[in-house]
């Protein structure tokens, strides 16, 4: 194929297209290149993007930010899929992001010589996925179930579609994951959702339309990294005016708005979510995979909405009644319900994470799951 | 495998590698072949047998239409094809959309039947490429060409993967002569490629994903009921989307195959400054378009056999392009509604055949068109009439309960870009993409390639597969 012909300078200006030629063979196109000195374009294109995006990865580093591993379901599906590559015997973390910051993985590692896989997920009731792995004959190993009250009993799942990602992944999806996991996520810091372009232009300070206000999503509070080990964000431990955004964020849902389901609405939902676990709950027990409910920390203006939209007798304690399944309320025992240092009342910070992990282990080994082998036992 | 992911950049850089090696030209149509099979089983792998049943099929049919003695002969041959490749489409896509009809039927009747719920994959590309494999056959039962030279030819038409899985449907007598001889793009075919790529992919990532696609769900996958505002700017904001999709789509494809030496024809030119309804299928997806003019509207009857039987040819011609879309009424719905704009054009152009209008009325309505479309893209992107009844009241200010769903961000950035875009159509409409290209200045050209290059990157698409893709 040549360049621009005299005869293809009629195609720059007026090409037909087979909508012109009807009812008989089309010929081959004509495909033009416009005269321009494309090389000399196409360097000052590349200086031109390599300078843009060097202001912009600046901009975020000098905002804090450094890279991490991005929460997808692709990385979400490397973890399961350790389940059924011979690790169906693992214990398996469950629930929502109190779960997903709070157990730090290399902890438990040294403690129980084994590392954990961390299924949780932010904003995502746990339910869909232990549903996923009560319908996955190789697992047959523990589950550490976290309940966030108001993502658990709402059934609530902002991210509950990896499970289904996971089933039908296609190989060039697991490659991307493979190439971004190596070559792109460790690199660059403003490769972040929360830095995304339209993420950004959504959260500038628009005017809220009559009768519809616009509601601060939930911004970046973690690290993650390849193996899905998070920590809370130093930013928000050490920022005040962004911990105190990120505080503003949950106490939007803290104030009553006209979209809440009524009361009733929520009652309804309270006894769905049991009523599903406890079937789920039934059917692991019947494989001899134990269930252990956690109620991870939170604190502050948080867990009181939580206690007051979802009081524990109507709901913690319902739970482990209905599933016959055993449970741990942080309230409950002296050493998970210490001063943490919970920044935006919902998560543990890095070194309390950590901590708030090995008393945790301690806790079920002593009372539940007595050695890391001894799952039957504990049930 | 998706244009927009990191796993296509790796490979086209490798296919370009190979391609640009001192290898005969056979090998460099073998390595074109294989790098296409890969691109498609990178989706789901045993699905290429599909692609290739196809293949093999037409092939041999093509040739039995050549050899064939007797027209009876030629008659098999060709609805030996026909029926293969409408049969796979068929089953794979409408063999539940039929299943569930009949169920339907059968209970109307007071026939209670349960059958099983067959959870059939639909095979990516399916429709596009046993329709470029149908055009091969059907060209050579119309004498309209020769089959091709060799299979190794013919194989890279039916698999070249710019086109393979969403367009733009190439005709036989498009691609095959460029298989001939060596083709290979000059360094500034390479980078005029790059640049197309990246316009394309610009329009799919940045304007339909990030900014496009969220105001369309809010509206069309909510169970709120949507006001008049509401209504508009998710219809808006979906005729941006499936136009920046997939002209994105088809952009990228031809800057593709232009890297490589390949010339693939327009698929899109300017639809949003249509004026009337056969305006408008001249510039909406041309190939398809007039694939179903070619193969189906003039083999049955065109307009050359009195008004009813042109009317009906091009309702049934119209009913069946939409029922190409999707196993769904709402997609028949939404070709019917084309039908029975084109046949009210045509009653009207008969009726004021003199009529010219002046420029401010020829833009009154190129905007009538262009409203009357958005009310068809209503049945496209809702799932269910009932759905497609709610958005349609809204936009008629009937639905007096409705409370505000979208925010002013996505009032404003869909009217935005979608004003744009109507805009820059209106300009565009007589002339082509190389023309202003050719006469704009190169730092400019270079600073808006930069632009779109880096909201690429910043935008950080999620790899979301192109809407064509599910048909």
């Amino acid at each position: 194929m040549n360049d621009t012909t005299a005869g293809d300078e009629h195609a720059i200006h007026r090409r037909e297209t087979a909508s012109d030629r009807p009812g008989v063979a089309q010929p081959v196109p004509k495909r033009p290149v416009p005269v321009q000195p494309w090389s000399r374009i196409f360097a000052g294109m590349l200086v031109m993007f390599a300078l843009m995006l060097g202001a912009w990865e600046w901009y975020w580093r000098d905002f804090g930010v450094t890279p991490s591993i991005r929460n997808t379901d692709g990385l979400w599906a490397i973890q399961r899929r350790r389940i059924d590559n011979g690790e169906g015997d693992a214990t398996v973390l469950l629930g929502a992001s109190r779960v997903y910051f709070d157990m730090q993985l290399p902890v438990w590692e040294k403690l129980a010589g084994k590392r954990p896989i961390q299924l949780a997920f932010e904003g995502t009731t746990p339910l869909g996925y232990l549903e996923d792995l009560a319908a996955d004959p190789k697992f047959t190993g523990r589950a550490l179930v976290g309940v966030a009250p108001d993502v658990f009993f709402t059934g609530f799942a902002y991210r509950g579609s990896a499970a289904k990602y996971t089933h039908k992944e296609s190989p060039s999806q697991r490659a991307g994951q493979w190439l971004s996991m190596r070559f792109v996520e460790p690199y660059f810091a403003f490769y972040d959702p929360d830095y995304a372009l339209a993420t950004v232009l959504r959260r500038q300070p628009w005017p809220d339309r009559p009768g519809k206000h616009a509601f601060i999503d939930v911004r970046k509070l973690s690290q993650t990294d390849a193996g899905r080990n998070t920590h809370m964000w130093s930013k928000v431990e050490n920022d005040p005016d962004y911990r105190a955004l990120a505080r503003s964020v949950w106490a939007q849902d803290f104030v009553p708005s006209p979209d809440d389901p009524p009361p009733e609405k929520i009652k309804e939902m309270i006894k769905t979510e049991i009523e599903r676990a406890a079937k789920v709950v039934k059917t692991l027990r019947e494989r001899g995979v134990p269930v252990l409910f956690v109620r991870m920390p939170s604190d502050g203006r948080y867990l009181e909405y939580e206690n007051t939209l979802f009081p524990r007798a109507e709901t913690w304690d319902a739970l482990l009644a209905a599933t016959g399944a055993p449970g741990i309320h942080f309230q409950d025992y002296p050493e998970l319900n210490q001063d943490w240092n919970l920044p935006e009342w919902s998560h543990l910070s890095q070194a309390d994470a950590e901590r708030f992990t090995a008393a945790l282990y301690g806790v079920i080994t002593r009372d539940f799951w007595k050695t890391p082998g001894d799952a039957a036992a504990a049930h | 495998m998706v244009f927009n992911c990191l796993a296509f950049v790796v490979f086209f850089a490798l296919v370009l590698g190979l391609h640009s090696l001192p290898l005969p030209w056979t090998a460099k149509k073998i390595n074109l072949l294989i790098a296409s099979y890969i691109f498609y089983a990178a989706w789901n792998p045993p699905f290429v047998i599909l692609l290739w049943i196809s293949t093999v099929v037409d092939w041999y049919a093509a040739r039995g239409l050549v050899e064939a003695k007797r027209q009876s002969a030629r008659h098999a041959w060709m609805l030996l094809s026909v029926i293969a490749n409408l049969g796979m489409l068929g089953y794979f896509k409408y063999g539940q959309f039929l299943l569930d009809n009949f169920t339907t039927l059968m209970a109307a009747l007071g026939v209670n039947y349960q059958p099983a719920h067959y959870d059939i994959v639909l095979p990516v590309g399916i429709s596009f490429y046993t329709f470029a494999t149908l055009s091969y056959t059907l060209d050579v039962y119309l004498r309209r060409a020769l089959p091709a030279r060799n299979f190794l030819d013919y194989a890279l038409f039916v698999t070249f993967f710019p086109h393979l899985v969403a367009g733009p449907i190439m005709r036989p007598t498009e691609l095959v002569p460029q298989f001939a001889k060596p083709r290979r793009a000059s360094a500034d075919q390479l980078r005029f490629g790059l640049a197309l790529m990246t316009l394309g992919l610009f329009n799919k990532i940045v304007l339909a994903d990030s900014f496009l696609s969220t105001a369309a769900e809010r509206i069309y996958d909510s169970d709120k009921l949507p006001g008049a505002l509401d209504a508009w700017i998710g219809t808006l904001a979906f005729s941006g989307q499936i136009f920046c999709d997939f002209a994105g789509y088809s952009t990228t494809a031809i800057g593709a195959a232009l890297c490589l030496g390949f010339a693939m024809p327009d698929n899109f030119r300017f639809p949003y400054a249509a004026v009337g309804f056969s305006d408008f299928w001249r510039r909406w997806h041309i190939t398809l378009s007039s694939w179903l003019r070619d193969y189906l509207y003039i083999p049955l009857g065109g307009n050359r056999h009195g008004a009813a039987r042109t009317y009906a040819a091009l309702m049934g011609t119209m009913l069946l392009g939409g029922l190409w879309h999707g196993a769904n009424w709402t997609f028949v719905a939404w070709g019917g509604l084309h039908g029975l704009y084109l046949a009210v054009e045509r009653v009207l152009r008969a009726k004021f055949a003199g009529y010219r209008p002046g420029p401010l009325m020829f833009v009154a309505l190129g905007l009538l068109t262009y409203t009357l479309i958005n009310l068809t893209w209503v049945f496209f992107r809702a799932k269910t009439f009932g759905k497609a009844w709610d958005v349609l009241r809204g936009m008629l200010g009937l639905n007096a309960e409705a409370k505000p769903i979208l925010t002013t961000y996505f009032i404003v950035s869909v009217g935005f870009i979608v004003g744009s875009i109507v805009l820059v159509h209106w300009f565009m409409r007589g002339r082509t993409l190389e023309s202003v290209v050719a006469r704009a200045p190169a730092f400019a050209i270079s600073a808006v390639w930069a632009l779109m290059a880096f909201a690429i990157v910043i935008a950080q698409g999620s790899g979301n597969a192109f809407i064509y893709f599910q048909f």
